[in-house]
């Protein structure tokens, strides 16, 4: 699952701090799902899009090739 | 609570714990050192739930979650192996050919040797939970660094 937080954050001048803090979770995780180390829940997924004003499709992009690591 | 008052009170019940099951030992009472573990952990459960500048959000819990699993997985292959071996010498088989009762006592397990795996058992447990905890913080992203 690619996404473009990075890009987003860099648009709304964010910090990793400030957006952890706006929705909740630690700067770590943030971090973890810029780096696709890490697939947010649906919900977080969603905080994080509703954050930004955006469709979740336009912060996370869904890629079939690219195998899932939040298995196992 | 700060965190760091949390990692304070977190050693001090450990230092309490070791002096109690010092104590414990000597006096032979093995209740004293059971029911202060418990009143420990229960302790330390509460400690942790006051703790307010430390959020745990879903990706501690999916490691967390991850790394219990895992060490379960492993260590009831290992408490089973042992736990049958355990039955077989209470039964006493397999013996072939089967010797006259009372030939020879069943080999039981003492309390002593029954301690000692105990505590082995105890000690895989932690190792495999830290192993895997850090198997797991790493998967997804704890030790990542940025320019940030």
């Amino acid at each position: 699952m690619k996404n473009k937080i990075k890009i987003f954050r860099a648009m709304h001048n964010l910090t990793q701090e400030d957006l952890a803090r706006a929705i909740g979770v630690n700067r770590q995780t943030i971090l973890a799902i810029e780096k696709e180390k890490y697939i947010p829940s649906l919900d977080l997924a969603f905080k994080i899009s509703r954050y930004f004003g955006v469709n979740i499709e336009e912060v996370f992009i869904f890629d079939e090739r690219t195998p899932t690591i939040a298995s196992g | 609570m700060k965190k760091n008052s949390f990692f304070l009170i977190f050693g001090c019940i450990a230092l309490a714990l070791l002096v109690i099951f010092w104590y414990s030992v000597e006096l032979h009472i093995p209740l004293l050192i059971e029911i202060a573990f418990i009143i420990g952990i229960v302790s330390v459960y509460l400690a942790k739930r006051k703790v307010t500048d430390s959020i745990e959000d879903e990706r501690d819990v999916k490691i967390t979650e991850q790394a219990t699993i895992r060490t379960m997985q492993v260590f009831w292959v290992v408490f089973c192996a042992f736990s049958i071996g355990a039955v077989m010498q209470v039964l006493h088989i397999p013996t072939f050919p089967r010797e006259p009762l009372g030939s020879r006592p069943p080999d039981l397990l003492g309390p002593r040797m029954m301690g000692y795996i105990q505590l082995g058992l105890l000690c895989l447990m932690i190792f495999l939970y830290v192993g895997f905890r850090i198997y797991y913080a790493k998967k997804y992203g704890d030790f990542e660094t940025d320019e940030e």
